[in-house]
């Protein structure tokens, strides 16, 4: 832990919010002792749900989750085996799980998170009841499949991780509570905890946060590899064990049934998009890991030592998720999207129509006679519309009418693709012809912001 | 083209299926429609035998599970005037068993599967958007309009759900309503409706919840075209979170 005049800034910076946000309150007070009677009297929970919600709502910080798809990930509870979404917010994301950290009150300071201990924001924390509380009447309700709780380190990592874990205990011994849980492990609490909260939780995660062990100690210097990898590991173990157990004994206690997931920032750190893909496929590979988010790095701070971007880079981030598709449902290795001499992701394409370019002898492949791992490689042809090729042609073989109707997306698809031996477009197409051809039919790709990166920047 | 008729309810339509099944020989060719007592309807009116309409469905879910769910969720939606595709799609089914539903290229299996998947999709959604509130005496009533006769199966899914409360779903538009207390499912309708009081800490916690649904998008990211295309209009009138708009 890094002590001296780093926290001692913080700690005088926390104060300076502290009388601010008083301020704020307009504490009409005379005395500075009624004041801070006042500001001892506890916050009610609607101020502290609109704190605490909004400092989850950012992808960028181990206090959130950074999946827009947490939806499909969850509903394991007991009642549902599909993801409900239970609204949809102002961006248009699915609301399935009260998301929220159970504390802001950081006593870290990463360079790329809002609650940083040097950044003056408003504080608060909930007491474990509160979190309880909020969650079963909204359960009640159907606003939510669960709770996704998530915090700041408070005092220290075990002093948070054990009020955390106090909140599913008592949601699941207590309240009998069989909703979907999930938990974010704070690095470098004690692995009985972390043993304790896979018990409680569907899912747990520790965040990986940044791609790479030297950018951690640059922007994070209070976590260690360690502190992130060995939680890790110590899930993966304990998943398996547990799946084991549980096959010879049925009431052998389930840990983290739905698996284990990570998170990763974006654009706050000099690594290609090569490097990061590699590393999901090796948590994917070695540590079992179920998810790897990926969050575009908003930018929260004017720290030197983070890049100055004009935007989140959300295409990227945008792109990277495909990837991460192709690397799980489509049979695609990282090697086979990237390489050294072209590490990153092609910005107009997406990464299966840029690998179809790169290889035309691939190409075209027969719809009525292609297994389903090749149908898979054509672009503009998904797992859903593979498997229904596969089942449509056991009863005749499908026509061009026939492909549409089965959500081929024609307008990608046409040029890699024959049918009963009839091609769709000319292919002697020159390959920059087809590229431009392929661009214009992407316009339904929703247009994302472009980031903008100034050059010269990771000096 | 033999044509035959029914009384429209779906016990008829059901046995009037597994008649003609039964005997015609080719039931592709036929054609069933609803009897609607007019001077110049032609065909043979089929009766309601609800045994024949029950061993149908059973035996249907026993050689394609898949189809006969297809079946469920396109008697959900109360289609009019699709019986003879239901019947086409059933007799395909009985022959090829579920790979029929990928069949889509069939219009019969196209238009029967596209509906029972609308219908499916609303289920789906309102498992979501369905909203309890609690009420004086600790029930919890939840109102809702959906386009498709979904009560039973989402009272169902709640009964599995939220197990512990006593519970009311009210269609508001059927005026039919579903109650979960200790354990056991009723269905019935309502004559006359009578908005019920609230209990003291309900309008609390709504506050809670707009606010956590205020504070949960990104300001800069608003999009309301994609709120709108997931979560369209037309249920907001229920939605405790869009209440202010
Ligand atoms: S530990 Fe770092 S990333 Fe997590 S809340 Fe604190 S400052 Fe933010």
């Amino acid at each position: 832990m890094q002590k001296s005049g780093c926290s001692n800034r913080s700690a005088r910076s926390r104060l300076f919010s502290i009388l601010i946000f008083r301020h704020s309150n307009s504490l009409v007070g005379a005395l500075f002792g009624s004041l801070f009677l006042r500001y001892i009297s506890p916050m009610d929970t609607l101020a502290k749900l609109q704190i605490l919600s909004g400092a989850a709502r950012y992808d960028a910080s181990c206090s959130s989750s950074g999946s827009k798809h947490e939806g499909s990930a969850c509903g394991i509870g007991n009642t549902s085996s599909s993801g409900i979404c239970h609204s949809w917010s102002d961006d248009g994301r699915c609301i399935s799980l009260l998301k929220i950290l159970l504390s802001n009150d950081c006593r870290y300071d990463c360079a790329y998170c809002v609650n940083r201990s040097s950044n003056a924001v408003e504080r608060a924390s909930f007491s474990a009841r509160e979190v309880v509380d909020l969650t079963l009447d909204f359960y009640r309700r159907n606003y939510i499949e669960g709770l996704f709780l998530s915090s700041a380190v408070m005092v220290s990592p075990d002093h948070t991780m054990e009020r955390m874990v106090r909140v599913a205990e008592t949601l699941r011994t207590e309240e009998q509570f069989g909703g979907y849980i999930h938990m974010k492990i704070i690095p470098g609490s004690s692995s009985e905890l972390v043993r304790k909260a896979g018990l409680y939780a569907d899912r747990i995660s520790v965040n990986i946060e940044l791609p790479s062990q030297a950018s951690l100690q640059r922007l994070a210097p209070q976590k260690h590899k360690d502190a992130i990898l060995a939680p890790m590991a110590m899930i993966g173990r304990e998943i398996a064990s547990s799946l084991v157990e549980r096959k010879a004994n049925h009431h052998a206690p389930r840990f983290a049934p739905a698996g284990q997931s990570t998170q990763m920032i974006i654009g706050a750190s000099p690594e290609n998009d090569f490097q990061i893909l590699r590393l999901s496929q090796g948590l994917y590979k070695k540590m079992n890991l179920k998810r790897v988010y990926y969050s575009a790095y908003v930018p929260v701070s004017n720290d030197s030592r983070l890049p100055v971007l004009a935007a989140p880079p959300l295409l990227r981030e945008h792109r990277l998720y495909q990837a991460d598709w192709l690397l799980r449902f489509y049979g695609f290795s990282a090697e086979e999207i990237l390489s050294d001499d072209v590490p990153n992701l092609d910005e107009s394409f997406d990464p299966k129509s840029a690998w179809a370019l790169r290889h035309p002898e691939f190409f075209p492949v027969e719809i009525n006679r292609a297994d389903y791992g090749t149908l898979l490689r054509v672009p503009g042809i998904g797992v859903v519309s593979a498997k229904r090729i596969i089942s449509a042609r056991r009863f005749s073989a499908i026509t061009p009418e026939g492909i549409k109707k089965i959500g081929v997306v024609m307008k990608r698809a046409k040029y890699f693709i024959t049918c009963s031996g009839r091609s769709f477009e000319k292919s002697d197409r020159p390959a920059a012809l087809l590229r431009q051809q392929l661009l214009l039919g992407e316009s339904s790709d929703p247009a994302l912001p472009t980031q903008l990166v100034l050059p010269g920047i990771f000096s | 083209m033999n044509r035959y008729l029914y009384d429209g309810t779906a016990d008829g339509l059901l046995s009037a299926m597994a008649w003609i099944l039964e005997e015609e020989p080719d039931p592709e060719q036929v054609a069933l429609a609803e009897r609607k007592d007019t001077l110049f309807e032609d065909g043979f009116f089929i009766g309601t035998d609800a045994t024949q309409a029950e061993a149908l469905f059973f035996r249907l879910r026993k050689q394609a599970p898949d189809a006969a769910h297809t079946l469920y969720s396109f008697m959900l939606a109360e289609k009019e005037g699709m019986e003879s595709s239901l019947l086409h799609f059933l007799s395909l089914a009985f022959i090829h068993g579920d790979k029929i539903n990928g069949h889509l290229t069939h219009p019969a299996v196209r238009d029967i599967v596209g509906v029972a998947k609308k219908a499916g999709r609303e289920l789906h959604r309102m498992k979501g958007l369905l909203r309890f509130e609690k009420l004086q005496e600790g029930a919890y009533l939840a109102k809702m309009e959906p386009d498709h006769n979904i009560i039973h199966p989402l009272a169902y899914h709640f009964s599995r759900r939220l197990r512990a409360q006593h519970w009311f779903l009210y269609d508001v538009r059927r005026r039919t309503a579903a109650r979960w207390n200790q354990g056991t499912l009723q269905f019935g309708t309502i004559e006359q409706f009578t908005a019920p009081a609230l209990s003291d800490d309900e309008k609390r916690v709504q506050a809670l919840w707009q606010a956590f649904f205020k504070t949960i998008a990104i300001p800069d990211r608003k999009n309301p075209r994609l709120q709108k295309s997931n979560m369209p209009m037309k249920y907001w009138k229920y939605l405790t979170e869009k209440q202010d708009d």
